[in-house]
């Protein structure tokens, strides 16, 4: 028997928590810049996104805000000179998402907005959030931790707890954080 | 009849079933209930959210283990997201992805509830022997040397230097390999956790357990026999995919204390105790960084606890004051709790395989509530109070100081902004922690509260039995019936506490 998906029944998550109210509210907040540029002045800033094959959840758009925001997350450091882009982190969260239920996902694409309209809403800066410089942009992303809307700090926690999991995860990474791996497949004598 | 683990993401299952005993959650409470009552011949399903994952399928992995193993993905969390709740959602529930942390409820804690509170079952004249049970259920022992890890070590030899109590912690491992990925589950099963005794012996015993299987509500509580609504899910465990029904004439409970509320919740059964008096107990990460090479990945990635801070016998509360336990992980999970953004981030990351890190561990009072809001969806409320707050400044300054003592180049706290302490002067810094909400990555691993048991149903939720008041052998077995925090770490209470339950639960059934 298949039975349709409630959302009773659903599960929460990192994502579940951008009520419809607590998004309109901060829109409020930003009501007298977006309404002085326009629905037709939004679009025009945000221009077009590259057309992306395979996406499942996210659109053009909003990966290209997610690539945005992991660039300036995990730049390439001497540290660890990784590039970001080859791991493709957006389409890992696209597919993330697929498992997730319909209201966290609804939440998260506002949520995705929200970032991208950004330096205007909260910055008063004639841009987005893609269209910033890197240098610019990590500025502006910084303040999201320690902004005074608690919306803004929970949407900072919660791409910070699951792009954070997803890069360090990766073996890539590894060599240059000093961990040599799931030790159960190291070759290492047992310590007891 | 024989006792099977069933796959309901797999296999089917008649949509109409009976049973004498449901028991729904698979971890420390329910387990250990399925296995005593199994035993004595009754007729037991017990329903588990989470699949099996065994062996090396526990692959070590942050992003396959915390999206397999924990409830909601690793994601369940506070509605304004200031604490992280961590919960099993996996055949054997907690105990599968906890830190093996063996602490008994202190017997003044005991005698706060048998006096306080009414339940003089718990006292420890009478609860002693069932505390001791589940010590031999755990194989309970103190972590041998050769396994307390390097950043544990770090906190010992501050501790040490300062001059503050402390102890290698006693665990539930038997043949520990030292692999240290504890809190995304064993691969080598060294654990001796519900999945590995409890579960065996309950199946052994003729129980039926029934894996991806959601209860999502209770009909006629008030009935001879009860009706569980139950949905089955996907592999995964991302969507539903089906549903059917169970009648039970006794349901236990043991989802955890936000689950468990959850459910009764939903389904509309007990008095208005029922979600209230949440205590999540959160604990805040502090990490410290050292020139040197600490690998704190390997052996147990928790051992070492000071305790000099913490209160027993405290006349409010029970268990107060504060630990300071060490603590480490994986990459991706450690990468979560770093407050920083872009390089600074990444130079902080890259040394990973220096840090030693704290969780420092604060018992609260009641102080949020589990709510089903609209279409039910779960919702976990929770203030933290400014004696917690307070509590956690005290633990803050302190453990900066005990690194520091033992050499620490930095203490980062990851608070919003950052607070880095470089010297002992700077620990003085900690009395400026805010605590605004989402600012600091508070985790909470032991839930309790939300179904208090109390001898009048005008005091709490469930009678001294377990049983949920306004119902009929409707019973709640797990860490929701605890009136106050039974202990820093919640495992073997649970264990204790369904013991005695379920024991008192034979003489009538």
């Amino acid at each position: 028997m298949t039975v349709p998906e409630s959302e009773q029944n659903a599960h929460e998550g990192l994502f579940s928590f951008l009520s419809r109210r607590k998004f309109l509210k901060a829109g409020l907040v930003a009501g007298g810049a977006l309404l002085g540029v326009g629905g037709g002045g939004l679009l025009i800033l945000r221009g077009s996104a590259p057309k992306v094959d395979g996406l499942q959840v996210l659109d053009a758009h909003e990966y290209q805000t997610v690539k945005s925001l992991v660039e300036i997350m995990f730049p390439r450091t001497d540290a660890i000179p990784i590039d970001v882009e080859s791991m493709d982190l957006p389409r890992a969260f696209d597919e993330f998402l697929m498992g997730e239920p319909k209201h966290n996902v609804k939440d998260l694409k506002k949520a995705l907005v929200l970032i991208e309209f950004g330096p205007l809403v909260f910055d008063r800066r004639v841009s987005t959030f893609s269209r910033l410089d890197p240098e610019a942009r990590l500025d502006h992303w910084k303040g999201w931790a320690t902004s005074d809307s608690l919306l803004r700090r929970q949407v900072s926690v919660a791409m910070r707890k699951f792009f954070n999991l997803v890069f360090f995860d990766r073996e890539a990474v590894w060599p240059f954080i000093g961990y040599p791996g799931p030790s159960l497949y190291r070759s290492r004598s047992v310590k007891q | 009849m024989s006792g099977a683990i069933i796959d309901l993401s797999k296999e089917s299952v008649p949509e109409a079933l009976s049973t004498e005993v449901c028991i729904v959650g698979s971890g420390c409470g329910g387990a250990t209930a399925a296995r005593l009552l199994a035993e004595a011949g009754h007729e037991v399903i017990v329903l588990e959210e989470g699949r099996d994952l065994v062996g090396p399928e526990r692959n070590q992995r942050d992003s396959e283990m915390y999206d397999q193993l924990y409830m909601d993905r690793g994601g369940r969390a506070t509605s304004d997201l200031s604490v992280s709740v961590l919960q099993g959602r996996v055949l054997g529930g907690g105990g599968v992805i906890n830190a093996c942390d063996v602490v008994p409820a202190p017997e003044p804690v005991l005698a706060h509830w048998a006096g306080k509170y009414g339940l003089e079952d718990f006292a420890p004249g009478r609860f002693g022997s069932f505390a001791e049970d589940a010590l031999d259920d755990l194989s309970a022992s103190r972590i041998p040397e050769s396994l307390v890890n390097s950043a544990n070590n770090k906190l010992r030899v501050g501790a040490e230097a300062l001059g503050y109590r402390g102890e290698v912690m006693m665990h539930n491992r038997v043949g520990c390999q030292g692999l240290g990925t504890c809190l995304i589950g064993c691969p080598v099963h060294a654990k001796r956790n519900p999945r590995m005794v409890a579960l065996p012996k309950a199946i052994a015993a003729g129980a039926r357990v029934f894996t991806r299987a959601r209860a999502v509500e209770i009909r006629q509580p008030g009935q001879e026999v009860k009706e569980i609504r139950v949905r089955t899910l996907d592999p995964l465990g991302y969507h539903e995919q089906g549903e059917l029904m169970l009648r039970a004439k006794v349901v236990i409970v043991a989802a955890n204390a936000i689950a468990s509320a959850q459910l009764l919740l939903r389904s509309g059964i007990g008095n208005l105790h029922v979600g209230r008096n949440l205590m999540l107990q959160p604990q805040l990460p502090v990490i410290g960084f050292f020139k040197e090479e600490i690998n704190g990945f390997d052996l147990v990635p928790q051992s070492y606890a000071v305790t000099e801070f913490e209160q027993e016998d405290n006349q409010d509360h029970g268990l107060w004051g504060y630990r300071i336990e060490g603590i480490m992980g994986t990459p991706g999970i450690v990468s979560t709790l770093l407050p920083f953004s872009g390089a600074e981030a990444m130079q902080e990351m890259a040394q990973y395989n220096r840090m030693a890190a704290s969780l420092l561990l604060a018992p609260d009072q009641p102080s949020g509530r589990v709510e089903v809001g609209r279409g039910g969806r779960l919702i976990i409320q929770y203030e933290q109070r400014p004696d917690h707050q307070e509590r956690l400044r005290q633990a803050v300054y302190n453990t900066a100081r005990i690194y520091l003592a033992v050499g620490a180049t930095q203490v980062v706290v990851p608070t919003g902004p950052p607070l880095v302490i470089r010297t002992t002067g700077d620990a003085k810094k900690a009395r400026e922690i805010a605590f605004a909400p989402a600012t600091a990555p508070l985790v909470s691993a032991h839930q309790q509260g939300t179904v208090r048991m109390a001898p009048s149903e005008r005091d709490g939720g469930a009678d001294p039995d377990g049983k949920v008041y306004g119902t009929r052998d409707i019973y709640v077995f797990d860490s929701s019936g605890f009136p106050s925090s039974a202990s820093s770490h919640t495992m073997t209470p649970i264990i204790a506490a369904s013991r005695m339950l379920t024991t008192k639960l034979l003489t009538r059934i």
